[in-house]
């Protein structure tokens, strides 16, 4: 294991520039302003790392939302985010530059980029951060991370590290507003790129809106045991199409055939979040609610007013699923 | 004396109760409601060795020691007591005397199908004038050239309805000084054997309890399981194997009860705090418990004697008995517990409670659990 | 093909109970079980040896209780065993995690064709391992899998990610982590449980078997520390509405309205 390193000869906080669709850019757009306030308390910059073919637009951006250095990698073997491809050449740039902090959004090329290159560079990272801090007497960097599917957090430092990495869950902070007359510079390092074969990007199609992609609807409708039936879980898709949304299903909802295991949520299927979930019949175990704990609103219906699903929702309505269902059809349709 | 489950039996139980709770408790209420016996779950139960739990594996078994296989009809019993029971019978009064008793061609023909769970078991003792009077029996089994007649009717024959092969136990005929049984293995498609409607009973309604009636019922000699004369040795020895299963199975019931009590407690509210903050509800919640434990204790060491080879009529018959006295107990506190809902429908509560009822009665009511613990006790010398 | 399976065992309780001092989770007492994700990865390669005649060997590192983990595997069927186990490998992080079970891979005879787990787990959920053994054995990786085969030597691979399905071919020596929707894991058969415990052999290394430092691994080797343990202060304070079925959907409304899922009703409609 490497000895500890100098930490005096680290400076600066990178964020890597995830530009590849709306919702990566946003996440970049939101750490590079958590990180400037971060960098207003260690005295030292923010730099926001892009990779790519053609990146300039990409840059001027970040400049414009607060970035005070963009270090820009043009490369062909770039122009795909490739993991073995891109941890060559960040951890290159690493070693070159000595950054004190490096943040990426924890999007799912960020989860699977950021831990090889930490291993790549030998230092700590922590995955999925809910929170930022620094300790500027120490220099350190304090990651909140959740643990046990968002039951425990846990404050963690890389006290003799560096750089001091993390992933960061989106959505935490706030980005910029876009400031066109913001001045940055726009550095373009030497660097060796070489493409790692190994890996081949056969076909990349974008996830179909209708397959039911629920990790990025706005609004999850999710069914459990207390449905009781198929015929009633039915309604739920019903619901779902009236709000523009997705169907979500518990592990017994899925058991019983009432929808198939992509639509499950919690421990061992997907987690979302949603702008609004709607929970029915559902009666709050942690194996499912933490799949949803990160929805923004949630409501719950179920009959047993001491279900524990109602700890977590904003709004409970206590009631039979298939009725209130049934009622609130009827409502919304007839003012469409 | 190590009283823990080895890490053996904590992975058994683990995938037992993952499958129960997957692939039967959905189907549970149903089952009850509808009095019906799912074919396709006996089939997934089959191919993971559930009908052949303490049969060797060269016979298409899972090989298991007693002990673990009480702990698979334990979790099978926790969520559903009608598929713990037919697991149960199937193993212990079925399956197991023929292993016991048979001969290799009878445990090659009779067991395998058994063991692997092609042919579903059953233990016909049972009569309209005998109940706890076994000997009561008036179904005969007539020498007849090369096999025997049967003719008599049985009742309250446990997974009846959908059994493959049924061990009978008869009166040899012609009669002599001295009554002598003999226990047959009659498969189910046997010209003479005709199976009645099924029970409509208050619990365990998923097992499709019902009567079987022979006329005329011919059985080679081949079927004869052990020797003649032997049938009540086989079947008290069945009985005390079969006392552990339902031991277990009342355990599983008992804990179901008393699982669902707690929750109910923890999440029902009354007078602005839940019922588990009363002083009253602890004390009922507490008692559950404690009897639990015991019946447990008592079950798992009468199936490790058992294991081991000692004898265990006394144990068994201890563990049968509280352990279904304490099914009974926890049912009706859990109902309790859980007031106005729990009469309902809507939690199983009250389907435990008249599943529990029938464990203090079958295998042995418990009056005679009680006669056969005393003079075990008498027997024993130097002791009062 | 040779297959290594890395599982981790984790804890099965839905309420976590902290140890305050050593900002750790009580584990005592809790029962334990495969992560789920791992059980797919598991579940994955033993589908591989039934199609191809694959060997697994399933690893993985922690207390000796972690036998427990293994020997199930070994009932769904891997062929082969291994603890990594050592007091000195407790309280390690990701990288002191990935280090040493890096180190066991190497040690393994043959070198694996490839390497599956889960794309995270149940405890930590950080999904670090996965990624980290990969690049110290320099092998390619693919995270997130949600379909897998072979294909003329190399690894065809499904993955959703970041909005997009994407179809890629890995050269093998690979490793893969795999999501729920790659496969649902079936039942143990107590015929096999029963003889997963009875003659089947398990391999234990310890720090020594691996010719690893002491600095290197647990507690020493690890680059991050953990400043405090604590639970989530409870965000959400919800209006629970009882009442009848009419009224109480009319308020469901309100807020669907309020959130601008719906759009208000015109006062003349």
């Amino acid at each position: 294991m490497k000895k500890t390193r100098e930490h005096e000869s680290t400076r600066g906080i990178w964020v890597f520039g995830d530009y590849r669709n709306y919702f990566q850019n946003r996440v970049t757009l939101q750490l590079i302003a958590k990180a400037k306030e971060l960098a207003e308390k260690l005295a030292t910059e923010v730099t926001v790392l892009v990779l790519g073919d053609q990146v300039h637009q990409f840059a001027m951006e970040y400049a414009a939302h607060g970035a005070d250095v963009v270090m820009a990698v043009e490369h062909p073997a770039l122009k795909t985010y490739q993991v073995e491809t891109y941890a060559r050449v960040v951890a290159r740039l690493v070693e070159q530059w000595k950054p004190h902090v490096f943040l990426a959004g924890a999007t799912a090329f960020g989860r699977e980029f950021f831990p090889r290159l930490a291993k790549r560079l030998r230092t700590g990272l922590s995955a999925d951060c809910v929170s930022l801090e620094v300790d500027p007497e120490h220099g350190w960097l304090i990651q909140t991370t959740p643990s046990f599917g968002g039951e425990l957090l846990a404050d963690v430092i890389t006290p003799d590290h560096r750089p001091q990495m993390a992933t960061v869950h989106p959505g935490m902070f706030k980005e910029r507003v876009h400031d066109k007359r913001a001045v940055s510079r726009i550095v373009y390092p030497e660097v060796q790129v070489e493409a790692d074969e190994r890996v081949q990007l056969v076909r990349s199609k974008p996830e179909q809106a209708h397959k039911g992609n629920l990790e990025d609807a706005p609004v999850v409708v999710v069914g459990g045991r207390g449905l009781g039936s198929r015929e009633n879980f039915r309604l739920l898709f019903e619901l779902a199409e009236c709000l523009g949304g997705e169907v979500g299903a518990t592990r017994p909802a899925v058991m019983a055939g009432w929808a198939k295991e992509d639509r499950l949520l919690g421990q061992t299927g997907k987690n979302v979040k949603p702008k609004l979930l709607i929970t029915v019949g559902t009666s709050g175990a942690v194996q499912y609610t933490t799949g949803i704990q990160g929805a923004e609103t949630i409501i719950a219906v179920n009959r047993d007013p001491n279900a524990p699903i109602f700890q977590i929702a904003d709004l409970g309505l206590v009631g039979e699923g298939r009725s209130i269902l049934s009622l609130l059809l009827e409502k919304l349709r007839r003012r469409l | 004396m190590n009283l823990e489950p080895t890490m053996k039996q904590s992975v058994i139980r683990r995938s037992v109760r993952r499958f129960a709770e997957e692939k039967i408790a959905l189907l549970a209420a149903a089952m009850d409601a509808k009095a019906e016996f799912p074919r396709a779950l006996a089939g997934e139960m089959a191919s993971l060795d559930y009908f052949g739990l303490e049969i060797p594996k060269e016979h298409g078994g899972a090989g298991l020691d007693t002990v673990s296989a009480a702990m698979v009809i334990e979790e099978l019993s926790r969520v559903s007591g009608a598929v713990g029971l037919c697991v149960s019978v199937h193993n212990s009064v079925a399956a197991s005397p023929v292993h016991e008793f048979g001969n290799a061609h009878q445990r090659k023909v009779f067991l395998e199908p058994m063991a692997r769970g092609e042919k579903i078991g059953t233990f016909c003792l049972t009569e309209p004038n005998a109940g706890s009077d076994a000997s009561a029996i008036e179904t005969t089994a007539v020498k007849t050239g090369d096999g025997y007649l049967l003719n008599g009717n049985k009742i309250f024959v446990t997974n009846g309805g959908v059994s493959g092969m049924n061990l009978v136990f008869a009166l040899n005929r012609p009669a002599e000084e001295r009554k002598r049984y003999s226990v047959f293995i009659v498969e189910s498609e046997r010209a003479g054997l005709e199976k009645g409607p099924v029970e409509d009973l208050m619990g365990m309604r998923g097992n499709p309890v019902c009567p079987l009636v022979f006329h005329d019922c011919y059985v080679p000699s081949e079927n004869r399981l052990g020797e003649e004369g032997q049938g009540l040795k086989i079947a008290l020895a069945s009985l005390s194997g079969g006392r552990i299963g339902i031991g277990a199975q009342a355990l599983g019931i008992a804990q179901a009860s008393l699982d669902v009590s707690g929750k109910y407690a923890r999440e029902r509210y009354q007078f602005g705090r839940p019922l588990c903050a009363f002083g009253g509800v602890q004390g009922l919640l507490a008692d559950m418990a404690v009897r639990i434990e015991a019946s447990r204790l008592l079950v798992y060491r009468a199936a490790s004697m058992r294991h081991q080879g000692l004898p265990h009529t006394k144990e068994s018959a201890m563990g049968k008995l509280f352990a279904s006295e304490t099914a009974v107990h926890a049912a009706r506190t859990g109902l309790q517990i859980h007031g106005g809902y729990g009469y309902t429908k809507a939690y199983p509560i009250e389907r435990y409670y008249r599943d529990a009822k029938v464990c203090e009665i079958y295998e042995g009511t418990s009056e005679i659990q009680r006669m056969v613990i005393a003079r075990s006790l008498l027997a024993e010398k130097g002791k009062s | 093909m040779n297959i290594v399976v890395c599982i981790k065992q984790v804890p099965d309780a839905p309420t976590i109970r902290m140890d305050r001092e050593r900002m750790t989770i009580i584990r005592e007492g809790v029962e334990s079980i495969i992560n789920p994700l791992d059980a797919v990865a598991l579940d994955a390669a033993l589908t591989l040896k039934r199609k191809q005649g694959s060997r697994v060997t399933v690893l993985t590192m922690g207390p000796p209780q972690s036998e427990e983990a293994l020997r199930e595997a070994l009932a769904a069927g891997a062929d082969q065993a291994v603890l990594v186990t050592d007091p000195r490998f407790a309280g390690a992080d990701t990288l002191a995690t990935s280090h040493a079970l890096a180190r066991a891979v190497s040690r393994l005879e043959p070198f694996p064709d490839l390497i599956l787990c889960g794309k995270q787990s149940i405890d930590s959920d950080t999904g670090h391992v996965g990624p980290q053994i990969a690049e110290e054995l320099d092998l390619p990786q693919v995270c997130g899998a949600t379909e897998i085969h072979l294909e003329e030597g190399s690894l065809m691979v499904k993955q959703v990610s970041d909005g997009f399905l994407n179809s890629l071919r890995v050269s093998l020596p690979a490793l893969v982590t795999v999501s729920s929707d790659l496969s649902s894991p079936g039942y143990l058969s107590l015929g096999e449980i029963e003889s997963a415990f009875s003659g089947r052999q398990i391999l234990r290394w310890g720090l020594d078997d691996l010719q690893l430092r002491e600095s290197e691994v647990g507690f020493e080797g690890s680059a991050t520390r953990v400043l405090r343990l604590y639970r989530p202060p409870p965000k959400r304070k919800g209006e629970i509405l009882n009442g009848p079925s009419p009224e109480i959907v009319e308020r469901l409304i309100k807020k669907l309205e309020s959130l601008s899922i719906i759009d208000e009703e015109d006062a003349g409609a």
